[in-house]
């Protein structure tokens, strides 16, 4: 519409003026009509200064300039203004076309016509479309693109199916197929859903360099009518077996406002959660908390998926898949308690049902007197709380109980600052007399990684005690650790209705950053925080206040049959325990590659002591779903301490195993198992819409325009004057512009309408 | 058997619970604290509060254990408190007749992760106990445990058990009985009895020449085992 305008006042495309350079062609006759002009522009200035009539100075001031700026006009047409353009010498020049021939092209959502049909219309056949114009006047290389770009010569080369679209890969890739050919520029059609990780910014810059224009026309619409998409679904990357995940779905909707759909999760096909939920308005996306439970071992697709409702454009973006490695192992829990105490038997008591958790503990029963329970052989912890990093880092998390902080040496607490920070484990403080502030914890080391600020001058008096009611807060209710009932309600009346606790420590600010997940509220009515959680370098730490969470089952209120107490430890020791890295500890850039593409594989490897290690030998073991073993030796690349890295080729799709193995100086540093899928990714289908504003930026930092299909009629004509390749050079006469005729015909007007009104005509 | 000498007020004792650990003696029977026709102290407040109150002051000093040291709690098994303390002791459970109600809350208590201790009793008592601990736990049975089960190493060493050195050795050999959950000796023991020995008497009386030092040293060291085991076990 702009684009008929502009050519109607001027009478040339936009594209011409942008690219042209601006000339006046005066000529002999030029300088007489100057002269003239000065006449008449003097005459017109006496005139109106002395001529008779009752009009103000103000109007013959007025008067005289719009007479002045009718001969201005005059005079510049005199001087024969130009447009000078280098335009493309017909069929001299190459075009080339790409054509996105990835699956998102299949969305009918173009007057319900899927978004290839204008690329087969327009580009299936030489003699029809656009691609018949730009033919007349271009020798064009048409090429088609999803991950890759190819040529492609007939219309059965385009398939629609593509599972990525690289905007950038397929620019570059054209631009270097036609390097050293007179190429005009480039026309991309397609609906500027980018699936690449990297950016375009590296194509588009070398496009620029070479300056390559790129001319971009956007099919599709920039919103979905009718769609609900599974945007987002965060999870972890490893869960321990027998783990209940609370992950959050985030939702979006258009056309679906209000509506009750089902979410269902799917864990390798069996449903593990169901729930039905109040879609968002649309474009505001909700975050759905969801809760389920790994109780299968291994590499695990689970499928978060919408039930489709009618009338959707898109169904494939109803799901989203995420891929956990499910771990089938015991991880070891250091409880250290300070005095035989009941938290301590029932913390104990409620962790022997999990299979995946052992708690070993120590237990200060007297002065220098120790009891070791859960221990694997007769010298662990013999010597008490360990005293190497060694000893310490072989466990996955620490609780400390009801204990002093002189009870440890200063070294002992700079250990266990360091098992948060360095090792990556996870370390629970219990409330009681002799923790926190009220056991000297102020100003250690250990005080900077609790989740907590300690104060020794703020601790409670001996002999008090806080009676406490406990309830989550919203973060609380929205963790898994705190979740008590099958789902958020029942969750929140069971913690309305457990068994009041005690406290005897006094927390009353929490660092920032931290999370509170639970808060008591005392018999003043004042909250406090019960339980704290905080991310401490690479680990994680929580404070839980109470001293007594026993209560929860021995409580006469409580029933025989009750795991209230039971299942919040396992769930609070899990947390605890998640994440907490070995000492060779794998990662994928991700955990889908296209087939025939390489996955990346790195391994950081540390010593026990959790110090990186740079001089080990890293071999990468890849099983492939046809049984094939290949060894990769994983190498360090210099520049992260303790990072290998190794590129798997694929091949098959199916699932690979990577079994990473370390060793240094003949002895084994450790091992991991890790997991990845090659198999054709569904990221076409999300933010499946006509992304106009990344089709915009290629066009307009690469010196092109960007086109919707309905206005492609001067795309031929716009690519004539780019100014590369073979061309010729026009010069189009500006005088004639109807917007210079328009001009003087309304000065006229104004002056003689300006004269009527003054009493001067 | 010995009657207290303290006397004991109208009112049955009760801590109000505050975290730390309370000596809970277990009242069955008729209320208060006399009974039968020429109105004796009855047999549940046997030793009571001597007893009580000494080891409780032996734990404090020996262990790291936090217990209340001057006031003791008087229960009877279905009262709603009796969870707040997780260790019992009953005296003379030869006498024993709880009523449903008890029968339940012991029942409930030691599901949960309660523990009680059975003292003073000797000859056939031990059925009376047995026959009421069927009715608390049908199934469970009374097992005789030799002198390798952890809660004769939970804090002393108590490596021989001697069948003659119990208080009422004269009425039969000493046999500390347990009930194991599920019956089984590798789980957890949640009631111990001393059969034909009176640990209570041996702890009233430890601060009066009246029995040998000998023998209340080992009767504080089995009472001490008990609560540290029932603590961490």
């Amino acid at each position: 519409m702009l684009d008929a305008l502009f050519r109607f006042f001027f009478g040339l495309s936009p594209v011409v003026f942008g690219q042209g350079e601006f000339r006046f062609a005066a000529s002999t006759g030029s300088y007489m009509a100057a002269a003239a002009v000065a006449v008449a522009a003097a005459l017109a200035v006496v005139a109106y200064r002395s001529g008779r009539g009752r009009a103000r100075t103000r109007d013959r001031v007025g008067l005289t300039a719009i007479r002045l700026a009718i001969l201005a006009v005059l005079l510049v047409c005199m001087f024969r203004p130009l447009l000078v353009v280098k335009a493309a010498v017909p069929q001299q020049n190459f075009l080339g076309v790409l054509l996105d021939d990835s699956r998102s092209m299949q969305i009918a959502d173009v007057d319900g016509q899927p978004r290839s049909a204008y690329v087969k219309n327009e580009f299936g056949a030489a003699d029809r479309g656009l691609l018949k114009t730009l033919s007349e006047r271009f020798t064009v290389r048409t090429f088609r693109f999803s991950s890759a770009p190819s040529r492609t010569t007939q219309e059965s080369d385009l398939t629609f199916g593509g599972s990525q679209s690289r905007l950038g890969a397929a620019l570059s890739g054209v631009r270097q197929e036609l390097a050293g050919l007179p190429v005009a520029g480039l026309v991309m059609i397609s609906d500027g859903a980018d699936t690449a990780d990297a950016a375009l910014g590296d194509a588009i810059l070398g496009l620029k360099a070479e300056g390559l224009p790129v001319f971009t026309v956007g099919v599709g619409r920039e919103t979905l009518p009718r769609d609900i998409q599974v945007g987002r679904v965060i999870t972890p990357k490893t869960a321990l077996k027998g783990t209940t995940l609370m992950v959050d779905v985030v939702l979006s909707q258009s056309g679906y406002d209000g509506r009750q759909v089902t979410l269902d999760v799917e864990d390798e096909g069996t449903l593990v959660s169901t729930q039905q939920v109040t879609l968002p308005d649309a474009g505001a996306p909700a975050s759905v908390p969801v809760r389920f439970t790994m109780n299968e071992a291994g590499p695990r697709v689970l499928r978060f998926r919408v039930t489709p409702q009618e009338g959707e454009l898109v169904i494939e973006n109803n799901a989203r898949e995420a891929l956990i490695d499910v771990r089938d192992r015991k991880e070891k829990v250091l409880y250290f308690e300070g005095e035989p105490r009941w938290e301590y038997k029932f913390i104990r008591r409620a962790i022997p049902e999990d299979d995946n958790l052992i708690v070993t503990s120590l237990i200060r029963t007297a002065d220098n007197k120790y009891m070791r329970q859960g221990v694997d052989h007769a010298d662990e912890l013999v010597s008490a709380f360990p005293k190497t990093r060694e000893e310490l880092f072989a466990y996955r998390s620490l609780i400390l109980g009801s204990l002093e902080a002189a009870a440890l040496t200063g070294d002992q607490l700079k250990m266990i600052a360091e098992f948060v920070d360095r090792r990556g484990g996870g370390l629970l403080m219990l409330g009681g007399p002799r923790s926190f502030a009220e056991g000297g914890y102020a100003g250690t080391a250990v005080a900077d990684v609790l989740p907590v600020v300690l104060d020794r001058d703020q601790v409670m008096a001996k002999g008090t005690v806080m009676r406490l009611s406990v309830k989550p807060t919203r973060a609380g209710a929205a963790t898994a650790v705190t979740q008590l009932g099958p789902d958020e309600a029942r969750s929140a009346e069971r913690w309305s209705t457990l068994p009041g606790v005690t406290a005897v420590n006094r927390v009353d600010a929490v660092k920032p950053g931290a999370t509170v997940l639970l808060t008591g509220t005392d018999e003043s009515r004042a909250e406090r925080p019960m339980l704290i959680f905080q991310r401490y370098g690479r680990g994680k730490s929580f404070a839980f206040l109470p001293q007594d969470s026993w209560m929860w089952q021995m409580h006469s209120s409580v029933a025989v049959e009750d795991l209230t107490h039971e299942n919040y430890w396992r769930q609070l020791l899990r947390w605890l325990v998640d994440g907490v890295p070995d000492q060779v500890e794998p990662a994928l850039t991700t955990e889908r590659v296209e087939p025939g593409e390489a996955a990346t594989l790195t391994a950081a490897v540390v010593d026990p002591s959790f110090v990186e290690l740079n001089d080990a030998a890293v071999m990468a073991t890849v099983t492939g779903p046809d049984g094939t073993i290949v060894d990769i030796p994983m190498s360090w690349d210099g520049e992260e301490a303790g990072l290998y890295h190794a590129s798997i080729a694929t091949r098959a799709p199916g699932w690979y195993e990577a079994k990473i193995e370390a060793t240094r100086d003949g002895k084994t540093v450790g091992s991991a198992v890790t997991h990845f899928r090659v198999a054709p990714g569904d990221a076409e289908y999300f933010d499946a819409t006509m992304h106009a504003a990344t089709l915009r930026r290629i066009a307009e930092e690469t010196g092109g325009r960007f086109y919707a299909p309905s206005s492609t009629a001067s795309l031929a004509d716009d690519l004539r004057y780019t100014g590369r390749g073979v061309t010729t050079v026009e010069e189009h006469d500006l005088w004639h512009m109807p917007i210079v005729l328009m001009l003087l015909v309304g000065l006229l007007c104004a002056e003689w309408g300006y004269r009527r009104v003054v009493g001067l005509a | 058997m010995a009657a207290s000498a303290t006397s004991i007020g109208a009112r049955d004792p009760r801590v109000e619970y505050d975290g730390r650990l309370a000596f809970t003696r277990i009242q069955y029977g008729a209320q208060g604290l006399t009974s039968g026709r020429f109105r004796r102290e009855p047999t549940w407040a046997h030793d009571f509060p001597r007893a009580d109150f000494h080891f409780l002051k032996i734990l404090g000093e020996l262990t790291y254990v936090k217990a209340v040291v001057d006031e003791g709690n008087v229960l009877r098994l279905d009262d709603q408190e009796l969870g707040n303390f997780p260790v019992a002791y009953m005296s003379e459970p030869g006498f024993w007749q709880p009523s449903d109600s008890e029968v339940e809350g012991l029942r409930s208590y030691l599901q949960k992760g309660g523990f009680i201790i059975f003292d003073d009793f000797r000859g056939n008592h031990v059925d009376n106990l047995i026959d009421q601990m069927r009715r608390v736990m049908p199934g469970a049975r009374f097992q005789k445990l030799d002198a390798t089960h952890p809660i004769f190493h939970s804090f002393f060493e108590i490596s021989t058990l001697d069948p003659r050195s119990g208080y009422y050795a004269d009425a039969g050999d000493t046999e500390w009985l347990g009930i194991f959950e599920d019956n089984d000796p590798r789980k957890r023991l949640i009631a111990i009895a001393n059969n034909n020995h009176d640990l209570g008497e041996l702890w009233e009386f430890s601060d009066t020449g009246y029995v040998p030092v000998d023998l209340s040293n080992q009767a504080y060291q089995f009472g001490v085992n008990y609560v540290i085991y029932a603590l961490t076990h």
